[in-house]
């Protein structure tokens, strides 16, 4: 167990290393110039300027040690100031972080807690109606165009029949509760601020629906296919032979092997959930990481691309890391192997 | 109506969460909001794309949205009305006059003027904003690299001396970049004027969410990508805003200004498409503001000989001149609500009229154009490459104009083969002169004619790669450092005669911005001056 987790470790080192490199190089062999992104008409056209600029951010130093003081800055978990922001990236981030992360958990949330039991419903009830609702909203999930859906949703929800909020986290003129974690539902729990949390509650479930619908199809149908092989499995025949009720063959024999491909993927979901928002974002006025990751590669903006790139490096491998864990809750023959 | 976003009659949100089911939150279902409600009627809210800004210290500013709140919370010496972009109007000047030997202007100093913390405005607070802009060396210190010194002369009195009295400085001390700080305050915030500011001054993130200003509002808060807050200034010499706060939404789709707009959860919506616009005729809850703007879209043509031969000949730009449909891309582009300049002068600065372009400027005449290109030596036209970013300008994107004028300029034979980019490779092409075509926009960062021409005659022409003659950079001298209107608007026609005569810049569209306002608000003013609007008069009616 032991050396399993030590080659994990290693090989996560391996990959974020190399993500970064990578992205580093794209970056950097695209003609923008930051100088040009940020600096106005003037300023750019201004050598003396152009060249204060470059050397302010290290532009003019060769691709091979620009790198190398990028990783010598990771080791000190300092991931240098922001070309656009003109501030430390991480303070950027910090700020972006928390709305997103709040949208993809509520996402994530809903697309599993609605998911996998119409999954379930739809394999062991196949071919019947609610077989036929799963499918199509799975496949509306999957098929719906995110930025499209989320107009859609706005203008009805919203503009249509007036019953839920507009874009933002909350209403305009809601004040903010003290800052803590960032999350808005949290931070008003801590500061007993009811009014605001149902705002931001109620702020939160056009994007969130939006955001879960593809990832939604998605679980829907990898359970319902994972659940169908398991009910033909031998072992199910012999538990209905045994003569055990339905419901518990369902969820104690058949559920447990179907669930570790709807791990593997719930897993791969929340993190693309969590990286990858821009479009909702972009609708819902949402103030978090997508947009900003969006904005920051447009102005070639590259400590925070190369932030944004370790992060994403990182969430991926931990959350596949606890993917691999959850499989030996699921299926103790793997730790074996 | 306790709250705008629920009509009584309706389901309620309660029921929709509900409905929606299984979200975990149910249980967390909001009630109306009486005490937001309250809010609401004394904040003004609205929407805005507020994306680009990065400070809100006025020495340091650069974008574009960033300026309408520095404007509204700090004064400048010497300001514009909306609409009049030629006269000056008094800020905390109250008069100016250049001394005899004409190296300085003298500026009298607005008595009684209080900033928001109850100090008073003096000239030592005057001498003091300018030189931090000076010393703190960022962009703006550009514009002003021609001010030598700031001298008191006496308590109400200021010069300011010019190491090159010819260029314009007025006109560049509207722009809020030259705002009056409150010196005393923001000494204890770390600022500093002195000739170290560039690395001793640490009062920029104090100003990136506060403001230490003399307008009638101040600013309370800047939350990054989500708002924008402005508190009235309690101790404003004039008559007070009829609102308590303003709340600068960020929202960059304009789909969801409009939504929230007619739900009225936002009073105004700045970044509407002349599409949406016209959805809203006839609203009667909402009116269309529309205000002429300085800026323009303008197609940039290469004179290279070695990136395209047939461009570097002057007849074939010229026919390119005679080939566009002027009329065809305002209308059918951007529903008409848009002017057209001469050349690199918009609409509405001294010397440049819609008039004059008709009597100047290039003029569609197809027969012309074949001419042109036979005079050439190309009369079965010629090739070319036309390059343009993916966004878009009031709402007219840059591929549907560049389609247009692909479309209008085959009528005479000239193919623009169309060649989409990212904007930020654009620019750095474009500033090295390597393109052979390209759209895009301009804003100046200050409402002075130096600062289009000049960029014309020397920026702009090296990335053109044209060599303006000496007799037009000698018109823009003379023209920038001409102080009688009158005459200056003579030297001003010269200068644009000679731009349409080079024919590497083609000005397209200078839109007149719309601006959707709930009739709830009154005293609402946009202007074109580089602030977007004024909002010291605004109030609920």
């Amino acid at each position: 167990m032991l050396k399993y987790l030590t080659n994990r470790v290693v090989t996560a080192f391996v990959m974020v290393l190399l993500a970064t490199l990578v992205i580093f190089l794209i970056a950097n062999t695209a003609p923008g110039d930051p100088a040009l992104a940020q600096l106005g008409d003037l300023a750019a056209s201004n050598p003396e300027f152009v060249k204060a600029f470059r050397t302010k951010w290290g532009l003019d130093l060769p691709l091979w040690e620009r790198y190398w003081i990028f990783l010598k800055g990771v080791a000190h978990g300092d991931f240098g100031i922001s070309i656009m922001s003109q501030r430390p990236v991480l303070d950027d981030i910090r700020d972006f972080a928390p709305a997103t992360i709040e949208l993809a958990t509520v996402a994530f949330l809903l697309s599993v807690i609605v998911g996998i039991p119409l999954g379930i419903l739809a394999a062991v009830k196949r071919d019947s109606w609610i077989d036929h609702v799963a499918r199509f909203v799975s496949l509306i999930g999957v098929s719906a165009p995110t930025f499209w859906l989320a107009f859609v949703m706005l203008a009805v929800f919203y503009g249509w029949l007036e019953i839920a909020p507009g874009p933002g986290r909350v209403d305009p003129i809601a004040f903010l509760p003290p800052k803590v974690t960032g999350l808005l539902l949290i931070d008003c729990v801590l500061a007993g601020d009811w009014e605001t949390l149902r705002d931001a509650a109620a702020h939160l479930v056009l994007p969130a629906t939006v955001l879960a619908a593809a990832t939604l199809g998605l679980i829907t149908r990898t359970t319902r296919a994972s659940m169908l092989e398991s009910l033909a499995q031998d072992y199910v025949r012999v538990a209905r032979a045994k003569g055990l009720p339905e419901w518990r063959i369902v969820l104690g024999h058949a559920l447990r092997n179907a669930l570790i491909p709807v791990v593997t993927l719930g897993g791969l979901a929340y993190a693309s959930l969590l990286t990858g928002a821009v479009m909702t974002e972009t609708v819902f006025s949402w103030p978090g990481l997508g947009r900003y990751t969006f904005r920051s590669a447009v102005a070639v903006d590259f400590p925070a691309i190369m932030a944004i790139t370790f992060i994403v490096a990182v969430v991926y491998i931990a959350i596949n890391f606890l993917v691999d864990m959850s499989y030996a809750f699921l299926d103790p023959r793997a730790v074996k192997r | 109506m306790s709250r705008r976003y629920r009509t009584p009659g309706t389901t309620s949100r309660r029921e929709f969460i509900v409905g929606v089911g299984a979200l975990g939150v149910a249980g967390l279902a909001p009630f109306p909001g009486i005490v937001q409600a309250q809010g609401r009627k004394n904040a003004l809210l609205i929407g805005l794309d507020i994306g680009d800004s990065i400070t809100f210290d006025p020495a340091r500013l650069a974008q574009y949205s960033s300026p309408m709140t520095v404007h509204n919370a700090y004064d400048t010496l010497v300001t514009m009305a909306p609409g009049d972009y030629i006269n000056l109007k008094p800020g905390l000047a109250t008069s100016w006059e250049y001394r005899p030997d004409g190296k300085a202007i003298r500026f009298k100093i607005r008595q009684g003027a209080k900033f928001a913390s109850g100090n008073a405005v003096t000239v030592d607070d005057v001498k003091w904003s300018i030189e931090r802009v000076m010393n703190l060396k960022d962009q703006p210190a550009q514009y002003i690299a021609h001010v030598d010194k700031v001298e008191i002369v006496s308590p109400d009195t200021v010069d300011i001396v010019m190491k090159d009295p010819t260029q314009p400085l007025l006109t560049i001390l509207a722009a809020p970049s030259f705002s009056i700080l409150d010196s005393k305050f923001m000494m204890t915030q770390g600022a500093t004027a002195a000739a170290d500011a560039k690395e001793a001054d640490k009062a920029t993130a104090w100003l990136n969410s506060n403001s230490a200003g003399s307008a009638p509002w101040t600013f309370t808060a800047w939350e990054r990508n989500q708002q924008i807050q402005l508190a009235r200034n309690a101790n404003y010499r004039g008559e007070k805003p009829g609102y308590e706060r303003i709340v600068i939404r960020h929202m960059s789709e304009s789909a969801a200004q409009l939504l929230a707009l007619k739900r009225g959860d936002i009073d105004i919506a700045f970044n509407l498409i002349p599409e949406q616009i016209a959805t809203l005729r006839g609203d009667p809850q909402i009116e269309i503001i529309g205000t002429p703007s300085l800026d323009f879209i303008y197609m940039a043509v290469s004179a290279n000989a070695e990136a395209n031969p047939a461009l570097a000949k002057k007849a074939n730009r010229h026919a390119i001149g005679a080939a566009i449909d002027y009329d065809g891309i305002i209308n059918s582009l951007i529903g008409g609500s848009a002017v057209r300049p001469v050349s690199f002068l918009p609409v509405g600065v001294n010397g440049s009229t819609a008039e004059l372009t008709k009597q100047i400027g290039f003029q569609q005449d197809l027969a012309k154009a074949k001419k042109l290109l036979a005079d050439a030596g190309n009369p079965e036209g010629f090739s070319f490459e036309l390059t343009y970013s993916n966004n878009a300008i009031a709402g007219v994107s840059y591929q549907n104009l560049a389609q247009k004028l692909q479309g209008d300029l085959a009528r005479v034979g000239i193919k623009a083969n169309l060649n989409p980019i990212d904007q930020v490779n654009l620019r750095t092409l474009f500033t090295q002169g390597k393109l052979q075509a390209v759209l895009t926009f301009w804003n100046p960062p200050a409402v002075e004619n130096q600062l289009w021409a000049s960029a014309t005659v020397n920026r702009v022409a090296k990335r053109v790669h044209w060599t303006p003659p000496d007799e037009m950079m000698k018109v823009v001298d003379a023209a920038s450092a001409e102080r009688d209107l009158a005459k200056a608007a003579v030297l001003w026609r010269k200068y644009q005669e000679g731009m349409v005569d080079a024919a590497n810049l083609f000005v397209l569209i200078q839109p007149t911005y719309q601006i959707a306002v709930r009739k709830s608000v009154a005293g609402f003013k946009p202007t074109a001056a580089g602030w977007m609007a004024e909002l010291g008069a605004t109030k609920p009616v």
